[in-house]
């Protein structure tokens, strides 16, 4: 008896790494899967059928049930399709997962245009590409899962991902109206920032790790060096359970939320409420700003990337006022 | 402190109105120069019309410290954004600050939302983000000083019912600041988001059916109604100060964070950083989940749009008869 027996799910880019993973622990709990994977290159280029049917072929030696797709989820048609596809072969679609992403990592001042668009087509349209057509589906049955791949890079910041952490944070932010827009009807929605070794994260070069540490910019904390002792611990199949978890009938009422997984631990995100405030009945002057802001509002928060010692910043040498 | 901000150049998108038209006037009353920039579209991204952003800029020609050129360029092209940052340049010869607070809205529950929705309002918000801040990086970078701004939403923070477009996008400029202030801030650059809250063209087109329909199915979010006692404390220009603030010297090491402006009230958004972690050396089962997930993780958190009562849910305890 498996957690999602009956169940028929689409996973979007699980051909490899983390996508593959849960489509084949999504089998082995009795569901039925549709395996998306166009197979390209970890920039978008290129094409390969090879990586979707290899899941597939690996899900049903082992005695599950899947078939591949290989349309994009950068164009609403390959979305529509392959939920289509899913309803064609088994009938219905109870679990949509979206892990499907590209990177074109590039400092914004040096970022194209092409690099820009080609990102948010793929992780934050192609979200939108699939949810659309399944949404539809889901609320007509009144019931449903939507799991959402976010990623620290957006929902904390990242170096040189301005487009993919803008897509990746947009993603959480799609998820938590998602929640709202389709509660009501039995459908959850959910969203995971994973942290994993697969092929994307091992395109970033050491060299860039490097960089950041010596500037003093904050990095991605769940993305240690290639040769860490700690990437045997974040095995891309290790953040599967969860996402299987919130498939299952069993978190019907989890919702709205993003949770990072990462090899053995699972963490629920904090909400990006209001933290602390500072309050005036009226409208605050420039002076009245600083004394709250410095002294207040912003005490002892740091500057994830402070300005280089040699760069001359004016107010830097300016002790804070004191609280009047 | 009176002029901390003279001698300064700034671009501000979608000043012609409401929020950005009060930062505007607020920053030429504190000295700095503008390109007050507005196509002056409807709310739905439709038509144009010159009148409001000549309109505020010479309001702030007439009374502002600062200088203020008008201009229409959308920030849905790279051109267009490019060339706001260029007027800035040809104008004052330097770039001191951008602001996007240009915005559209196509507001539809998701299973209903067309491709197009989507696409416009992505466009405007969040390649309008990028289409600004590139061209302003490079200038910045060189200057190795600069002020950047994008506005969120708590629609897309903590997510509103109906505006999965335009809360992705919102979210994504949060986002898209948290990696800039990372790209830029060793160069002597800040990027930070403001969510904020005004009584605005934007927030009164929600209709009040709407507000009474999510708060009969318990779905919290949105602004108050229009007669709401609330909204003569949330004028748009109680929003501008923080923005400005965050324009001087002394604002140099905020960097990469989210502000929620709304009245008198400015608060600092917490990071979505991991708030309760169950931990495992090994893979999880999802038996194991199952036990833990409920009565560790989720304790005391809440679903947002919980289904009601009579929908038959598989998972959902049945409820015992009294």
């Amino acid at each position: 008896m498996g957690a999602l027996d009956g169940k028929v799910a689409v996973v979007t880019g699980s051909g490899r790494g983390i996508g593959a993973g849960i489509a084949k622990l999504f089998a082995k709990e009795g569901a039925k899967v549709i395996v998306n994977d166009p197979g390209v290159n970890v920039d978008g280029s290129g094409g390969d059928a090879g990586p979707a049917q290899e899941v597939v072929n690996a899900i049903k030696s082992a005695g599950g049930e899947a078939t591949a797709n290989t349309d994009s989820v950068a164009d609403a048609a390959g979305g529509e399709n392959m939920i289509k596809q899913a309803v064609d072969t088994y009938g219905r679609i109870d679990i949509l997962v979206n892990v499907a992403g590209i990177l074109r990592d590039r400092m914004i001042f040096n970022m194209t245009q092409e690099e820009w668009d080609a990102v948010i087509a793929v992780h934050l349209k192609g979200h939108f590409n699939t949810v659309k057509p399944a949404s539809v589906l889901m609320r007509q049955q009144r019931s449903g899962r939507i799991i959402n791949f976010s990623s620290t890079s957006g929902t904390l910041g990242n170096t040189g991902q301005f487009n993919y952490g803008a897509a990746k944070s947009a993603i959480a932010g799609l998820t938590r109206v998602l929640a709202k827009d389709l509660g009501r009807y039995g459908i959850t929605s959910n969203g995971i920032a994973p942290g994993a070794a697969t092929r994307m994260t091992q395109s970033v070069p050491d060299s860039a790790r490097q960089l950041r540490a010596q500037a003093g910019i904050a990095a991605n904390a769940q993305q240690p060096v290639k040769e860490s002792q700690y990437v045997g611990l974040r095995e891309p199949e290790m953040v599967a359970p969860m996402v299987g978890y919130l498939a299952s009938d069993d978190a019907w009422n989890i919702n709205g939320q993003i949770f990072n997984v990462a090899g053995g631990n699972v963490s629920l995100s904090h909400y990006p409420v209001a933290m602390r405030t500072i309050f005036k009945p009226g409208l605050w002057s420039m002076e009245e700003l600083d004394d709250a802001v410095q002294n207040v509002l912003m005490k002892d928060i740091n500057n994830p990337a402070p300005p280089r010692d040699d760069v001359e910043v004016p107010g830097r040498d300016v002790p804070a006022r004191p609280l009047a | 402190m009176a002029t901390p901000l003279e001698g300064r150049a700034y671009v501000v998108t979608g000043s012609g109105r409401g929020i950005g038209s009060e930062v505007a006037k607020l920053i030429g009353s504190l000295g700095g120069n503008v390109v007050v920039n507005d196509p002056g579209v409807n709310l739905d991204g439709s038509g144009s019309d010159a009148g409001p952003a000549a309109e505020i800029a010479k309001a702030i020609n007439d009374e502002g410290i600062g200088k203020a050129v008008a201009n229409m360029d959308t920030v849905a092209t790279p051109e267009g954004g490019e060339n706001m940052i260029k007027q800035a340049m040809d104008e004052w010869g330097r770039l001191d600050g951008v602001i996007h607070v240009a915005g559209i809205l196509r507001d539809r529950m998701v299973f209903n939302m067309t491709e197009q929705e989507w696409d416009d309002v992505v466009a405007v918000h969040l390649t309008g983000f990028f289409n600004v801040v590139k061209p302003a990086s490079i200038i910045m970078r060189q200057q190795r000083s600069g002020r950047i701004v994008g506005f969120s939403s708590g629609s897309g923070m903590n997510g509103n019912t109906g505006q999965a477009n335009y809360g992705a996008a919102k979210a994504g400029i949060t986002g898209g600041v948290r990696c800039a202030a990372r790209d830029l801030g060793r160069y002597g650059i800040t990027a930070n988001a403001i969510c904020p809250g005004a009584a605005t063209r934007m927030t009164q087109s929600v209709p009040d059916a709407s507000r009474d329909l999510r708060a009969r199915a318990g779905i919290g979010g949105g602004a108050p109604r229009g007669e709401s006692i609330v909204n003569q404390l949330r004028d748009a220009k109680y929003v501008a100060p923080m923005v400005a603030y965050l324009m001087t010297d002394q604002a140099w090491n905020i960097n990469g964070k989210c502000f929620y402006v709304s009245g008198g009230n400015v608060s600092l958004a917490h990071d979505e950083t991991p708030y309760r972690t169950i931990a495992k050396g090994g893979t999880w089962e999802i038996d194991e989940l199952r036990a833990l997930v409920p009565s560790q993780l989720m304790q005391g958190t809440s679903n947002p749009a919980p289904p009601p009562a009579d929908l038959d849910l598989p998972g959902r305890p049945v409820a015992k008869a009294e």
